[in-house]
C-alpha cells in the first residue's frame, strides 16, 4: 500500500480541496484510490457528496474498536473515502490520547484494509495525527500558499519531515505544491520563484491557481475536475496529479 | 577555407534535406547507397594522381557527351536514357545522388546550349539573326545562372548555433542598433520592447534607437523605456550613414542590427554570439528574415504559409548554401557584426544602395569569415503592397548591379574562387529582367514576323530542349522543393521582370545614378493609382501574346500549313507564357487589407479570468499588438464586453494582462488589451512575438513540392487571374454605360438603398448578386487607374 500524506504548515491553504481533487484525478488515471480524513474538521466528505447528517467516521470505529471497513464509503468519483466522523469534544480528547499511546494505530488499521493508493488528509501544523501519518507515509505532499508566512515555515517543515521520514527506507520523498496562486500578484510570483530555486524538482511543475470554481465546486459537493473541467484550477490539478503519479510510479 | 567549416556528413546532409518518412529504407540504406559510399571511401582518393586522373577523365567524358554529334533518333534515345537515370536515382536520399542529378542536369543543359550555338543560328537573314541572337543570349544567361545556382546550393551547411560559455564574465558587450527613418512609433515600439527582453546580461547590452527622422516622440519613448536615443543632423547615406554615425557613438564589441520592424526573439544573441567567440575571424553572422504578415504575392494569391514565398529560397537555401563556401552575405537586419572588423572595412558600405551585401563583400576581401544560422530569430512585416514590394526589389537589383560594376566580385583581391562564384550569382541573379521578358515574348517573333529564331525542326528542338528543361525542373525540385515550389520562380520573376531590368541596366552603365528608396512598412494598401502602373506591362505583354495566339491559329490552319510543327511549338510556348502572365495578373489584383495590426497565428496556452473569479484554460490562436484570439473549450463562457484578465505563460512564469471581450463566435473569443502599462507591454511582447520558439513551426502547413503540382498551382492562379480580368472588364463596361462610379458603390448609404431595391425584384436580386461579385473583386488593380 502506497500512502501519501498531505500536510500543511498553516490552516486555510486549501489542503483538503487539493487532496480530494488529486485523489479523484489519480482515480481517473486508473488507480484504486482511497482518501482518509484525519482532520477533526471532518470536511473532506463534503467534497465527495456525503450526506450532511451522517456522523460516522474513523473516530467512532476506533473508539468502538471495530474495523474501518464500516466507515469506508464509495463516492461517485472513483474514490473511496473514510471520514473523520462527527465527534464531541470528549470523544476527540479520548481519541487523541489513544493515538498518543498507540504509535502503530494507523499502520495496523490501514493494514486491515484492501491495498489501495491511500491519501491521508491531516490537520494543519504538528499534531498526533501528523505524527502517526508521517511515520508511515511513503510520500509527503506539502501544500503551501504563496505568501511570506508559508515560506517562513519551510525550514520547520523540513526538519519535521527529516525527523519522521528521513531515515525510513520505504520513504520516497517529500514534495511541495503551491495553492491559491494568483499570477497577477508580484509577491506570489516572487515566492514561486524562490521556492523553485530552493526546492528545485521537489516543487510541483505548476502552482494551483486561485479560482472561484473551486469554491463553487464545494458548494455543489463535487470535485472541481467534475464541476468545471476547463477551469484553470482543474487544469493545474491535472498537471500536478500527472506529476505525482510519476513520483509514485518511480518507486 | 579554414578548419572551422566542417562539411556535414553526407548521409546526414542529404537525408535531412530529402527526408521523407514514407520512403522505404532501401532508398536510404540500399545497395546503391552502399556502392556509392564504398566508392567515396576508396583509399585511392588519398593520392593526388588518382584524383587528377579521375578529374581529367570526368571532364573528357563530360565534354564528349556535350559535343558528340548525334542523329536525331540517337539524340532522342540519349535524352530518354539520361532522364530515366536521373529519375531512377531521384528516389534515393543523400547528397551524392543530388550531385549526380546536378551533373546530369548540367550535362543536358550544356548539350542543349552547345547545339544551339553550333547548329541553330542562322545569321543570313536579318530578322532571324537578330531575334535568334537575342534569344540565345538570354538562354546563355539562364544557363550560367542555372549552373551557378547549383554550385551555390549543392550542399547547404546547416550550421548549428554554438553554445555560449557558462561563465557570464566571458560574454561580450553588444550594441543593438535599431535604425528608423519615417516609420510609425507603433511599428518600432514592439521591436524595442522585444530587444529589451533579449536574454543577455543587462549591463553588457546597449539598445539604441537611431532616429533619422529626429522625432521628439521617439526621443521620449526611448527615454521612458530606458534605451539610448541617437540622432544626427543630416541624413547622408540613409540607413548605412545612420548606422555609421551610431557606430561612432557606441562601443560594444558586437553590433546587432535590426530593421525597426523586425522583432527579435529573446534568444537571438545567445543563438548567434557563440560562433564569434569560437572563431576570432568571424565578422558577421546572419539569421533569416522571417515575415509574420503575407507579402503581396501571398496575400493576393491566398497562399500565405502554404507555398514558400519569394524570399524563402534565399533564406532557406541560398544563404545556407553560401555558408558552405564562406560566402554568406549581410542582409541589413537580424544580423550580428563584430565591431573591430566592421570598422576595419570602414563601417557599413555607403557606395551602393545595397550597403549590406557590399559590407560583407568587403569583409570577405580582407579574409574574414561570415556565417549563417537558418533558424528564424526575428520576425517582421512583409511589404504591404505589390508596388512597394516592387520598389524594394528594384532597390536590391539596382544595388547589386552597382556592386557588380563598382566592386566586381570576379575581380579584385582577397576572394577565393567559390566566393567569387557565389557573389557573382547573387548579383547576376538580379539581371533576370531582360532575359525573362525575352522568353515571354520570344515566340511572337515567329508568330508575328515569321522569324525562325531557332533554326531547327520542331522535333529537333524538342529532342534537345525537353531533356534540358526536364532535368532542370526535376533537379531543382529536389534541391529547392522545401523552399520554392516548382514553376513559382517563373511567376516571381515574370512579375518583377519589367521593373527590374531598367534599373539594373542603368546601374550597370552608370552606377552613380539612382537613390536609396526606403521600403515603407506597417501601413495599409492605399496608393491605388500605383496598381495601374504596376499592372500595365503585364497587360501589354498579355495582349501581345493573345494576338500571337490568334495569329498562330491562323498560321496553323491557313497561312503556314507547310510548317505546322513549328507553329504548334510556338503556340505551346505562347500558351505557357499566357499561363504565367495570367498568374501575374492574379498577383496584381491587390486584396485590400482590413487590419492595421497583423494577426499572427500561434498556438499557446492561455487562461481567461472572468470578473467573478472563475478562470478558464484556453488556447491563444492568434495575436496582434492590440489583442488576442482565444479558442475556448466550450461556447458561451465569457460575456461580450466583460472585463477579463488574460494569463500568458513563458516557461513557468505567468503574466497577466487586463483585457475586454470584444467578439464572440462559437467557441472563439476575441479580446482587446486595455490599459497596459509599460512593463505589461514589454511582458506581452515577450510572451508572444519575442518567444524563442515563436517562429519555429512556420512551415508546418507546407505542401510538399512536386514539379507537376507546382505547374498545377500556377495554372490555378493563372485561371483566377483571368477570372479577375473578366470581372473587371465586365464591370468597367457596365460602369461605362450606366455611369456608376466607384465612390457610390462603396458609400454605405448607396449600398443600403441598392440592397433594399434589390430585394424587391428578381432582376434586382440578380443585380445585387452581381454587385456583390463586383465587391469581392473590387480591389482589382485597374479601377484605381482613374483615381
Amino acid at each position: 500500500m502506497t500512502v501519501i500524506a498531505v500536510i500543511s504548515p498553516k490552516g486555510g491553504v486549501g489542503k483538503t480541496t487539493v487532496s480530494v481533487n488529486l485523489a479523484c484525478a489519480l482515480a481517473a488515471r486508473g488507480h484504486a484510490v482511497r482518501i482518509v480524513d484525519m482532520d477533526p474538521q471532518n470536511a473532506m466528505r463534503l467534497h465527495l457528496g456525503a450526506a450532511p447528517g451522517d456522523t460516522n467516521g474513523l473516530i467512532h470505529q476506533t473508539l468502538q474498536q471495530v474495523s474501518w471497513h464500516y466507515a469506508e464509503y464509495d463516492s461517485a468519483y472513483g474514490v473511496s473515502f473514510i471520514p473523520y466522523g462527527k465527534a464531541s469534544e470528549v470523544e476527540r480528547i479520548t481519541f487523541e490520547a489513544h493515538l498518543a499511546h498507540t504509535p502503530n494505530w494507523l499502520r495496523d488499521n490501514l493494514a486491515a484494509l484492501t491495498d489501495e493508493l491511500t491519501l491521508i488528509d491531516t490537520p494543519p501544523g504538528p499534531s498526533v495525527y501528523v505524527q502517526q501519518v508521517l511515520s508511515i507515509a511513503n510520500l509527503v505532499l506539502v501544500v503551501m500558499i504563496p505568501d511570506a508566512g508559508s515560506y517562513a515555515t519551510l525550514d520547520s517543515i523540513e526538519s519535521l519531515l527529516a525527523y519522521y521520514c528521513g531515515d525510513r527506507s520505504d520513504f520516497y520523498g517529500s514534495y511541495y505544491v503551491l495553492n491559491q496562486f494568483d499570477g497577477d500578484r508580484p509577491l506570489n510570483r516572487d515566492i514561486q520563484y524562490v521556492m523553485q530555486s530552493s526546492l528545485g524538482d521537489r516543487l510541483a511543475p505548476c502552482p494551483i491557481h486561485r479560482d472561484e470554481s473551486l469554491s463553487e465546486a464545494l458548494a455543489y459537493q463535487q470535485p472541481v475536475l467534475q464541476y468545471a473541467p476547463h477551469s484553470q484550477a482543474a487544469e493545474d490539478l491535472q498537471q500536478v496529479s500527472d506529476w505525482l503519479q510519476e513520483r509514485v510510479a518511480d518507486e | 577555407m579554414n578548419n572551422l567549416r566542417v562539411a556535414p556528413p553526407m548521409e546526414y546532409a542529404g537525408a535531412e534535406r530529402h527526408s521523407n518518412d514514407r520512403q522505404p529504407d532501401r532508398y536510404k540504406f540500399g545497395r546503391v547507397n552502399r556502392y556509392a559510399t564504398a566508392l567515396l571511401d576508396w583509399h585511392g582518393w588519398e593520392h593526388r594522381y588518382w584524383r587528377i586522373a579521375a578529374m581529367l577523365a570526368t571532364f573528357g567524358l563530360f565534354w564528349l557527351s556535350m559535343t558528340l554529334p548525334l542523329s536525331l533518333h540517337w539524340q532522342v534515345v540519349y535524352g530518354i536514357v539520361v532522364f530515366a537515370m536521373s529519375l531512377y536515382i531521384r528516389r534515393y536520399t543523400g547528397t551524392m545522388f543530388t550531385i549526380m542529378m546536378i551533373v546530369f542536369s548540367i550535362n543536358q543543359s550544356s548539350r542543349y546550349l552547345y547545339w544551339r550555338f553550333t547548329e541553330t543560328l542562322d545569321l543570313n537573314s536579318w530578322t532571324d539573326g537578330v531575334f535568334g541572337v537575342i534569344l540565345l543570349l538570354a538562354e546563355t544567361y539562364a544557363w550560367i545562372v542555372l549552373i551557378l545556382g547549383y554550385v551555390q546550393t549543392i550542399w547547404p551547411l546547416k550550421r548549428k548555433p554554438e553554445p555560449m560559455p557558462v561563465d557570464l564574465a566571458l560574454w561580450p558587450t553588444v550594441d543593438i542598433l535599431i535604425p528608423t527613418y519615417n516609420e510609425d512609433l507603433k511599428v518600432v515600439r514592439p521591436t524595442v520592447l522585444a530587444a529589451l527582453a533579449i536574454d543577455w546580461p543587462r549591463e553588457k547590452l546597449t539598445i539604441c534607437i537611431l532616429d533619422d527622422g529626429r522625432r521628439d516622440e521617439f526621443r521620449e519613448f526611448a527615454h521612458s523605456v530606458g534605451v539610448t536615443y541617437l540622432a544626427r543632423d543630416n541624413n547622408l547615406h540613409a540607413k548605412a550613414g545612420n548606422i555609421n554615425a551610431a557606430l561612432a557613438k557606441t562601443s560594444g564589441e558586437f553590433v546587432a542590427i535590426f530593421d525597426c520592424d523586425h522583432i527579435p526573439a529573446r534568444s537571438f544573441l545567445q543563438m548567434t554570439i557563440g560562433w564569434f567567440l569560437r572563431d576570432p575571424k568571424m565578422g558577421m553572422l546572419q539569421t533569416p528574415h522571417h515575415f509574420l504578415s503575407p507579402d503581396p504575392f501571398e496575400r493576393n494569391l491566398g497562399t500565405f504559409r502554404r507555398v514558400p514565398n519569394e524570399g524563402e529560397l534565399f533564406y532557406g537555401l541560398i544563404q545556407d548554401g553560401n555558408d558552405l563556401w564562406n560566402a554568406t552575405f549581410f542582409c541589413g537586419s537580424c544580423a550580428v557584426l563584430r565591431r573591430s572588423i566592421l570598422m576595419e572595412v570602414g563601417g557599413v558600405a555607403v557606395e551602393t544602395v545595397t550597403e549590406d551585401a557590399h559590407t560583407a563583400l568587403k569583409m570577405h576581401r580582407r579574409g574574414y569569415n561570415t556565417a549563417y544560422i537558418s533558424v528564424p530569430q526575428a520576425a517582421g512585416l512583409a511589404t504591404e503592397s505589390l508596388s512597394r514590394h516592387v520598389g524594394q526589389r528594384i532597390r536590391w537589383a539596382r544595388g547589386m548591379a552597382q556592386i557588380f560594376r563598382l566592386d566586381n566580385p570576379l575581380l579584385g583581391k582577397g576572394l577565393n574562387v567559390m566566393q567569387r562564384l557565389c557573389y557573382s550569382n547573387a548579383m547576376l541573379h538580379f539581371f533576370y529582367g531582360l532575359p525573362r521578358m525575352v522568353f515571354l515574348l520570344a515566340p511572337l517573333s515567329y508568330l508575328f514576323f515569321e522569324a525562325r529564331i531557332i533554326h531547327a525542326s520542331a522535333v529537333a528542338i524538342a529532342a534537345y530542349a525537353l531533356p534540358h528543361l526536364a532535368h532542370a525542373n526535376v533537379t531543382n525540385s529536389r534541391i529547392q522543393g522545401a523552399h520554392r515550389h516548382s514553376f513559382w520562380a517563373e511567376l516571381y520573376e515574370a512579375t518583377l521582370a519589367w521593373y527590374i531590368f531598367r534599373p539594373t541596366l542603368v546601374a550597370l552603365f552608370n552606377p552613380k545614378l539612382g537613390k536609396f528608396n526606403v521600403t515603407a512598412k506597417g501601413g495599409l494598401v492605399e496608393k491605388n493609382f500605383l496598381d495601374w502602373e504596376i499592372g500595365a506591362p503585364y497587360l501589354i505583354m498579355l495582349a501581345l501574346n493573345v494576338a500571337g495566339l490568334l495569329i498562330g491559329i491562323a498560321r496553323l490552319f491557313w497561312w503556314n500549313t507547310f510548317e505546322a510543327d513549328t507553329v504548334v511549338l510556338n503556340l505551346l510556348w505562347t500558351i505557357y507564357n499566357l499561363i504565367i502572365l495570367g498568374a501575374t495578373i492574379a498577383v496584381a489584383t491587390e486584396t485590400r487589407q482590413v487590419r492595421v495590426n497583423h494577426r499572427v497565428n500561434c498556438n499557446q496556452k492561455a487562461t481567461l479570468k472572468l470578473a467573478g473569479g472563475r478562470s478558464v484554460v484556453c488556447r491563444a490562436n492568434d495575436y496582434s499588438e492590440g489583442g488576442l484570439g482565444l479558442q475556448m473549450p466550450a461556447a458561451d463562457m465569457a460575456p461580450l464586453n466583460s472585463q477579463v484578465r488574460i494569463s500568458l505563460f513563458m516557461g513557468d512564469r505567468e503574466y497577466v494582462f487586463p483585457a475586454r471581450v470584444i467578439s464572440l463566435r462559437d467557441t472563439f473569443v476575441g479580446v482587446e488589451f486595455e490599459g497596459l502599462d509599460l512593463q505589461q507591454q514589454m511582458n506581452l511582447v515577450q510572451c508572444t512575438l519575442a518567444r524563442a520558439d515563436a517562429w519555429l513551426d512556420w512551415s508546418e502547413h507546407r505542401e510538399v513540392d512536386h514539379p507537376l503540382t507546382g505547374l498545377k498551382e500556377i495554372m490555378f492562379h493563372s485561371l483566377k487571374g483571368y477570372q479577375h480580368l473578366g470581372y473587371y472588364v465586365q464591370k468597367r463596361v457596365r460602369e461605362h454605360f450606366r455611369g456608376d462610379t466607384e465612390d457610390k458603390k462603396t458609400d454605405p448609404f448607396y449600398r443600403e438603398i441598392s440592397k433594399k431595391l434589390a430585394d424587391r425584384t428578381l432582376r434586382g436580386a440578380l443585380l445585387h448578386k452581381l454587385s456583390n461579385f463586383a465587391d469581392t473583386s473590387r480591389n482589382f488593380l485597374f479601377r484605381s487607374g482613374r483615381s
